[in-house]
């Protein structure tokens, strides 16, 4: 291969073991991030050293000692220049920071040598893939290509380090709208599900759709796809086709009718399941809804007594309470805590079982205002509709579109989620053995400063150890510097794509050269900086376009369904699973039922599958005698009064 | 002698033009190695010399330049056989620095030092020359020389070299005619006149202005531009003036001799230290 540069190093910018300097010709295709090797002739215990590095700095000037001389040289006329018969002589110096030494001992500053564009086998050993790209064994999950002049290598993760159990998590930065964190995120799952070894385990992604469509058609091919990308996809091993095994889930809106997602287009709607939750799902998670300086020790006791002596029993109290309850929802602890009420008004009683009245109050207003604050994912009679834990399918992913949701009902999403998840791989009863958890904004979720939340504590247990669980975090968001340290700094493997110049700024940063910085903040849409725990340095590295339909895109080609009636409703949930019903066979069937009743029938329908759908929803129905017009004929009464009755009338 | 008439003193030669397809310089570095017996110095010197193609507005080397000569410069009769036998081990070439006839006597140090660095100078111009010589035979654009061409016997004669003069410690002037050049504007040449060194060959020369000497002394921006005698007419002259103003740029900063050295002769300069 021919002789891209020279190595040089001078007093004032000698070559250490982990840098190095080297000029090259002018027209040379080197520039920052580029892989180059270095050949010493200089031989070291019997063997010639090479040197990898990763090009980090450039500089470049002429033997121009001040500007002033310029000015000199053309009289201050900066068109004179054209005159100029010569060009001066003119130097490209580059800064290498150094990958990898061959042999790793002694280690020595870079020598005097040859400097030589990478090739694709030097690509692979100054990033170390060779450890882990072994024929038959590979663990290697690419994630994009590596290009430079004539040189165009793929770049591949360690699955042991990007999914655990070594190290695991990824971090993506980059500013919004330039297609760098939602498509490098969608670009990464497929080239995981592909190439992610079976013998591995299994593994399924939780996506949560946290704005706008972004994440709404994985499941739809992309509109457009060019030959350049079709190109990396065939040279990376990744089929350039939509996700096969999508589900999507969201809470409904406030008023019930529909789910709460831009996902709303009746062709979409196969795999768009309702995610509710009733009492007892919520009150596990209540701490995430509850302001810690709402809820003291006094209201978080009673919350747990309600949890453990109250929900899903049967309650029994004569002296305070009228009757026994067995609350299940929000409607029945409601009911419960009216009773228990009055019976401490009847009695005059402060205190119920050491609990103050005033606390029970306030317990009772938190609680019951949780149904309200998260109005459509949390249902008042307890019906359940919730992702497959348990049956979890490989290579699946499943959406939970929080997008229009309030941020408590989020929040609330997010951390049960994500717990139960937990548990489930705890117990290895998930149904895979790995999950991707991939989470937009995280700045919003797990803040460096503000409030300790439960769901920054949660994502920092994830951060620290999930990957010993399997539960692995994809996390992106604007500004790195914005989250909480530990959070990043437990991510083995970081994405960037073009960064905002403040955020540079940040001592986050600082370990970058200013080229590489400047690199960063003009990246190219595609473009990624990698870093792995493989790799010495960070690399540049391109993806193609997802081959998934964008989310813009999709909205434009499924458009939202219109606001729906409440018949409506029904008969597009109820078709789903039965195709024969039809919106008059519905609006005869709940022409008499209340709207709460006729939502309930309907959710706990979609939730049952039956078999017979009619007949299941029709059941679900109070039964109710249908009104008969009065009779018109005049009726004779039973004896005739008196005609002399004075008070006949 | 003088080849124009003398009026007018000063003539204007035009806009600059660009016909210089190269450049040819040579440099030269010495040092005492060793003093050998009553303080005999026994110089190291290295000469170099090389010529700078111009394609491109970019100067390369010309093939078969550089020329490097390393080499032991010595009074062999002075310091003796075994001494000159000791010195050829080292595998380098030896000079007598003395001239054939010179009687072997001790003399001054100093002075033998001397004779050591004239040896090296010549080396030096043997080199430059050597150069010119090839590049007149071989090639078709004109060859920009730092110095004079009489030296060069045969490319003293060619249309191609032309020798330019930085230095002035000898005027070609009459009294009448120095205030002529010191007085000569940027762009404007003198009369040519000719000049007929010793062993050497006879040459046509001029003084050309290139820089505005206001506010420095007077041979700011002076230089003195040798061609072969049989090429001069003064249409040539000017011809030949205007090549030579236009390698004023790019100045040749931070060099003290800016004002008169073109860049591509620094350029061969810097070439040649990076060389030796």
């Amino acid at each position: 291969m021919s002789i891209l540069g020279r190595v040089v190093a001078t007093e004032r910018k000698p070559n250490t073991p982990h840098e190095f300097h080297f000029w090259t010709a002018l027209d040379s295709p080197v520039g920052i991030g580029t892989i180059v090797r270095v050949e010493s002739a200089q031989p070291v215990n019997g063997a010639l050293p090479v040197v990898y590095g990763v090009v980090v700095e450039g500089f470049g000037y002429t033997d121009v000692e001040t500007p002033l001389h310029e000015v000199l040289g053309y009289d201050g006329a900066p068109g004179g220049e054209a005159g100029a018969p010569t060009k001066r002589t003119e130097i490209r110096l580059y800064s290498a920071a150094v990958l990898r030494h061959v042999p790793e001992e002694p280690l020595q500053p870079v020598a005097m040598g040859t400097v030589h564009l990478a090739s694709d086998e030097d690509v692979a050993v100054a990033l170390r893939m060779d450890a882990y790209l072994a024929p038959g064994a590979s663990t290697g999950i690419p994630v994009g290509m590596y290009r430079s002049g004539a040189t165009s290598s793929p770049v591949w993760l360690d699955a042991d380090f990007l999914l655990g159990p070594e190290a695991a998590h990824l971090n993506i930065s980059g500013v919004s709208g330039l297609a760098t964190k939602t498509s490098a995120v969608e670009w990464l799952l497929a080239s995981i599900f592909a190439h992610f070894p079976e013998k591995k385990g299994r593994v399924a992604a939780v996506c949560f759709n946290v704005k706008g469509p972004d994440l709404c058609f994985l499941d739809q091919p992309a509109a457009k796809l060019d030959d350049a990308d079709r190109a990396l996809y065939d040279r990376l091993g990744v089929p350039a086709e939509p996700f096969k095994d999508v589900e999507y889930y969201a809470p409904y809106t406030a008023k019930g009718y529909a789910l709460n997602t831009l996902r709303s287009n009746e062709a979409l709607a196969h795999n768009v399941k309702p995610l509710t939750w009733g009492l007892r799902e919520v009150l596990q998670y209540a701490e995430v809804l509850l302001n810690k300086d709402d809820v003291d020790a006094k209201a978080d006791a009673l919350i747990d007594f309600i949890k453990e002596r109250v929900v899903d029993q049967t309650f029994e109290d004569p002296k305070y309470l009228s009757t026994a309850h067995t609350v299940q929802s929000f409607g029945e602890l409601e009911r419960w805590f009216r009773d228990l009420l009055t019976g401490m008004e009847k009695q005059n009683a402060e205190s119920w079982r050491t609990h103050h009245v005033a606390t029970i109050r306030k317990v009772r207003n938190r609680l019951t205002n949780i149904s309200t604050r998260c109005r459509g994912l949390v249902t008042d009679d307890g019906t359940v509709s919730d992702l497959p834990f348990g049956e979890f399918r490989d290579r699946a992913i499943y959406v939970v579109d929080v997008a229009n949701v309030e941020a408590d009902a989020q929040d609330l999403i997010f951390s049960r989620i994500v717990s139960t998840l937990r548990e489930h791989l705890e117990k290895r009863s998930l149904g895979v053995e790995h999950v991707i958890v991939f989470v937009d904004e995280l700045n919003k979720y797990a803040p460096s400063d503000g409030p300790d939340t439960y769901v920054r504590a949660m994502l920092l247990d994830i951060a620290e150890r999930g990957r010993y669980l399997g539960l692995v975090l994809f996390a992106a968001q604007q500004f790195r510097s914005q989250v909480h340290r530990r959070v990043v700094g437990n991510s083995g493997t970081a994405l960037f794509g073009r960064m905002d110049p403040d955020e540079l700024a940040t001592p986050g940063y600082a370990t970058l050269s200013p080229a590489t910085r400047t690199k960063l903040s003009t990246l190219e849409k595609g473009q990624l900086m990698v870093r792995h725990p493989h790799f010495s340095q960070p690399v540049f590295v391109r993806f193609p376009r997802p081959a998934v339909l964008s989310g813009r895109e999709g909205v434009e080609r499924f458009p939202q369904a219109a606001e729906q009636t409440l018949d409506e409703a029904v008969t597009r949930a109820l078709r789903s699973l039965d195709r024969s019903i039809t919106l008059e066979w519905v609006k005869e069937s709940i022409a008499l039922a209340e709207e709460d009743e006729v939502l309930r029938a309907r959710n706990r329908t979609v939730q049952t599958r039956p078999d017979d759908v009619k007949a299941y929803f029709r059941g679900q129905l109070k039964r109710r005698v249908r009104a008969e017009p009065a009779d018109a004929r005049p009726r004779q009464p039973l004896k005739k009064s008196p005609t002399d009755d004075p008070y006949g009338f | 002698m003088p080849l124009e008439s003398a009026a007018p003193a000063v003539r204007a030669v035009g806009e600059p033009t660009v016909k210089f397809g190269a450049f040819l310089d040579g440099i030269q570095s010495s040092h005492t190695e060793y003093n050998g017996r009553n303080g005999v110095p026994i110089v190291g010197g290295t000469v170099a010399a090389v010529i700078r193609r111009r394609a491109d507005r970019v100067l390369h080397a010309w093939p078969g330049s550089p020329k490097i000569l390393h080499a032991f410069y010595a009074p062999f009769a002075i310091i003796g056989e075994s001494a000159v036998a000791w010195l050829r081990t080292g595998g380098i070439e030896l000079v007598d620095t003395l001239e054939r006839g010179d009687p072997p006597e001790a003399r001054h140090p100093m002075e033998l030092l001397a004779l050591a660095r004239n040896a090296v100078q010549r080396n030096r111009e043997r080199l430059e020359v050597e150069l010119a010589e090839a590049w007149c035979s071989s090639e078709a654009e004109p060859l920009f020389v730092d110095g004079g061409i009489s030296g060069a016997r045969n490319a003293s004669q060619s249309e191609l070299a032309v020798g330019v003069v930085k230095s002035h410690r000898t005027l070609y002037a009459t009294p009448e005619s120095l205030g002529v050049i010191t007085a000569l504007a940027v762009g404007m040449r003198t009369a040519s006149f000719e000049i007929r060194p010793k062993h050497r060959t006879t040459v046509a020369s001029w003084y050309l202005r290139l820089r505005d000497p206001r506010g420095r002394d007077p041979l700011f921006g002076l230089v003195r531009v040798e061609i072969a005698r049989d090429s001069w007419s003064a249409d040539r002259a000017d011809q030949v003036s205007r090549w030579v103003l236009a390698e004023r740029a790019p100045v040749s900063l931070p060099d003290k001799r800016w004002s008169t050295m073109a860049y591509g002769i620094r350029d061969c300069e810097e070439y040649l230290r990076a060389h030796l």
